[in-house]
């Protein structure tokens, strides 16, 4: 399919680009382990003063951050570069460059971009997900592997989305540069069970801004938590929220082509 | 013609400094209203940290029985609301606003004027702290609806805690300016400031109350400067530190903030040595 | 002269750069062993200028023009040589020549951004430790000479390109400084805003008497504004002296211009035709053989009109830069 081509060629170019810079590895695994240090530090800390944090107990709760780098790791390498380099077109008006070329608009702002030296954090994540698991007391079946799978997929997409639709915000109101930084706050609002935060702020950790169903639902799914109506709930709300922001960045194009003079 | 210009008198030195420093200030606040939406954003991505690990805190504090440590679930709120305030004080000029000077050329036009780069710094950012502090009052209201905070400062602690927040201020602008001078030298210093700010999380009391932190690493948190940046300030006005304690604090802030500033002269030497060998 | 305000000899500047090929392996390798090159930016350029002297420093872009101003202005230390501006060292950046020199570069802003320039200059006072009534009196010296009124209280985002470089060199001579350095001041202005700028530059030189030190690669600002015009390439110094003379030194060739009576006679042996419409022609010849050539064509040809004409400066200019550097 077109859309997989495209994707695997600049995905391609993208790695042979960065892989001149090899220092970034060097300077992504420092940060990456700065990063897994403080993290085990506060859990360290939180596990001395109680036993269980909400039900989940210390090893549950390193795989939930282990899902959390893991899922952070793959913002940081597609998703992240793609929106700043979208929140730039469309600031210094150079957008025009991709619209003009016959392919889908929305598919190539999305894949055009790729910091593959952030693949290091994918790969932490993936390390501290499986440490976390040696340590669960109930084992893993295959259905709860494959809801994990489905789980994450879900949440991938539902982030992509939630940053296509700030960044479409663009459109409207030109400097967005801090909604990077919002972002990155509440981002870490995910490294705790959604269950964890009082009713209107799991509300909007949920639904509002989706950290809840990216990293919660699937680290349910494989400490045994993850009821079958909660995954076709969030099945469901993937399909919309996608279609919604699909709509969404045609509407703003046509708004964006209408603007300029 | 070929007559030598005649040169324009020069008006007192501390006269000139301070009216520079209040001309900055107000300078400051004028161009920081108008990034209202800028800075509201930024405040708005900056509480979720706090907010998490009250959320964290107290939760853990209802399974323990209200208390962790002896510290309750208000004292908690209280902790981490005051540290809004610490935190948005301890907004300096650091390695990312370097960056930003060194590559926009900026950096030419500033070594151009006869005056020292600190003040150019200290005096415009702390004029940016009253905008800040104005549009955290609504934050902190909000904030304390929510989460019901215990606080009963006495006047001296409310004294000390305003004389500290500027003291944090500028411990931490000494520190952050020397790093972020590494610009000069690499553009790769990210990895390095990562690390300061790892363990100036851990040591500052930026995490958690320092109280519960394991006791050697709570000894060694007074002898680094990052307490005095913000868990000092916070403990003055939230805690239940004697009027010794404050006051060997404030004289603590005065030291870091003595070692700091010979740390930056010394940074900064070599910082212009090096641009003005390799130019821009 | 009577001690000059600049004083440059020998001034040298070689930056290091560093190489890198392109493709995998020489990124593998350039990570264990860093290979640089040298360019020589400035080569032992030596010259003195005057108090109240304007001189123009010509050059095409990379020729070393903004080096040795940045040396100058003591924002690069020179590789070797000596300069001083003023009796200074200005790599010493001390505050008392700080106070008396100003640099104003062309695409740079040096105000504040976000508020009226009228703040921005409030500042450069407390800077500048100037007292109140001489601000005041060269601040309104300045707004109107250069007629920025009305624009001293809008934001600087908000002016054109051209009013942002006037407010900033309101700002920046608010000290009343002895020596200004003038770094491309005109690049990307609409040619009014040229033609001001260089008006403003006189006449602050005439009011005051400052030394003017001013780059440019634009032949009507040194046209207009300077005496003697320093031309540099390569980092060498080709020429120093008046403009008027500069033709005389490089020019290779002069145009005569004739008006024959019967045109359309060829006159390809008397000189390159470079341009024949109706009965005129244009003729290059050689330097040296301008007077034997006109003599001829006076004496073949039955001539309505003689014009010998020197090349115009920019052609000039454009073959001296043509030179490549020296090996």
């Amino acid at each position: 399919m077109n859309t997989l081509r495209v994707s695997w060629l600049f995905l391609k170019i993208g790695v042979i680009n960065e892989l001149q810079y090899r220092v970034n590895f060097f300077v992504q695994l420092l940060q990456s382990i700065i990063q897994i240090g403080t993290a085990l530090v506060m859990l360290a800390l939180v596990y001395s003063h109680t036993n269980e944090l909400n039900g989940w107990s210390q090893a549950e709760l390193l795989s939930l951050i282990g899902v959390q780098v893991l899922l952070g790791g793959f913002i940081h390498t597609f998703i992240q570069p793609n929106m700043q380099r979208l929140m730039e077109d469309v600031q210094q008006g150079t957008l025009d460059y991709a619209l003009t070329k016959p392919e889908d608009s929305q598919l190539l702002i999305s894949v055009r971009m790729v910091r593959m030296w952030q693949v290091v954090e994918i790969v932490s994540g993936l390390v501290l997900l499986i440490v976390g698991l040696t340590g669960v007391q109930n084992s893993i079946g295959v259905g709860d592997a494959v809801a994990f799978g489905i789980a994450l997929m879900i949440g991938g997409v539902l982030v992509y989305c939630f940053w296509l639709v700030m960044t479409t915000g663009a459109f409207w109101v030109v400097r967005m540069e801090n909604v990077l930084e919002l972002f990155e706050g509440i981002y870490q609002t995910g490294r705790w069970p959604v269950t964890v935060y009082p009713g209107w702020l799991r509300y909007s950790v949920t639904f509002l801004v989706p950290i809840g169903f990216a990293v919660t639902v699937p680290a349910e799914a494989l400490t045994s938590r993850l009821q079958w109506p909660t995954l076709v709930f969030a099945l469901g709300f993937g399909v919309a929220v996608f279609a919604f922001t699909r709509w969404f960045w045609h509407w703003g194009l046509r708004h964006y082509s209408g603007a300029s003079a | 013609m070929s007559v030598d210009v005649a040169r324009l008198p020069e008006a007192g030195r501390w006269r000139s400094l301070f009216d520079f420093y209040v001309t900055t200030m107000r300078t400051a606040v004028a161009s920081q209203l108008q990034y209202r939406v800028t800075n509201y954003f930024y405040m708005l991505g900056m509480i979720a940290e706090p907010v998490v690990y009250l959320v964290v805190w107290t939760t853990i504090a209802k399974d323990q029985g209200g208390a962790v440590n002896g510290i309750t679930t208000g004292e908690f709120a209280a902790y981490y609301i005051v540290w809004t305030l610490v935190r948005n004080m301890n907004i300096v000029f650091g390695a990312p606003f370097w960056e930003y000077r060194i590559r926009e050329g900026r950096l030419a036009g500033d070594l151009l004027k006869p005056m020292y780069i600190l003040h150019y710094d200290l005096a415009y950012f702390a004029g940016w702290k009253f905008v800040v502090v104005a549009m955290w009052l609504p934050i902190a209201v909000g904030l304390s609806a929510v989460f019901h905070p215990t606080l009963n400062p006495t006047p001296l602690e409310i004294v000390v805690f305003i004389i500290a927040i500027w003291g944090a201020y500028l411990v931490r602008s000494m520190f952050q300016g020397t790093i972020g001078m590494l610009n000069f030298w690499t553009t790769r210093g990210a990895a390095v400031f990562d690390l300061y700010m790892a363990i100036e999380m851990l040591l500052s009391g930026r995490l958690v109350p320092l109280q519960l932190m394991p006791g050697w690493v709570q000894t060694l948190a007074n002898f680094l400067p990052f307490k005095w940046t913000f868990g000092f300030p916070i403990e003055a006005l939230v805690g239940n530190l004697s009027t010794q304690d404050l006051l060997l604090g404030l004289c603590a802030q005065a030291l870091w903030i003595g070692i700091g500033l010979l740390l930056f002269k010394v940074a900064w030497s070599h910082a212009i040595k090096r641009f003005v060998s390799v130019g821009n | 002269m009577a001690d000059p305000v600049v004083h440059v000899a020998e001034l040298t500047k070689i930056y290091k750069v560093p190489e890198r090929e392109a493709g995998l392996r020489a990124a593998a390798k350039a990570l264990f062993k860093r290979q640089t090159r040298d360019v020589r930016a400035v080569e032992a350029i030596s010259f003195d200028v005057g108090p109240g002297e304007i001189v123009g420093f010509l050059g095409p872009n990379g020729a070393g023009k903004t080096t040795s101003l940045k040396m100058l202005a003591g924002l690069l230390y020179p590789t070797t040589g000596e300069a001083r501006v003023l009796g200074h060292i200005p790599s010493k950046r001390e505050r008392e020549y700080l106070r008396r020199m100003t640099m104003v570069m062309g695409n740079r802003n040096q105000l504040q951004w976000d508020i009226p320039a009228m703040d921005s200059f409030e500042l450069n006072r407390a800077i500048y430790r100037l007292q109140r009534e001489d601000y005041v009196a060269m601040r309104d010296e300045l707004i109107e000479l250069l007629d920025v009124g009305d624009l001293v209280r809008k934001p600087v985002r908000n002016l054109s390109l051209g009013e942002r470089m006037k407010v900033e060199i309101v700002g920046a001579l608010l000290h009343r400084p002895q020596v200004l350095f003038l770094d491309e001041p005109t690049i990307g202005l609409d040619v009014t805003m040229q033609k001001r700028i260089r008006m403003f530059i006189a006449e602050y030189n005439r009011r005051h008497g400052a030394t003017v030190l001013l780059t440019s690669h634009y032949m009507a600002d040194v046209e207009a504004l300077c005496k003697r015009v320093i031309v540099i390439h390569h980092g060498r110094i080709l020429f120093d002296g008046a403009l008027a003379s500069l033709a005389d030194e490089f020019a290779a060739y002069k145009t005569i211009g004739v008006v024959l009576e019967n045109g359309g006679a060829p006159l390809d042996a008397y000189g390159e035709v470079v341009h024949h419409e109706g009965d005129r022609v244009a003729l290059r010849v050689p330097k040296a053989e301008t007077s034997r050539v006109a003599a001829r064509l006076l004496a073949d040809h039955e001539v309505l009109d003689l014009t010998i004409e020197e090349p115009p400066i920019e052609d000039v200019i454009e073959s001296v830069f043509a030179q490549s550097a020296p090996q």
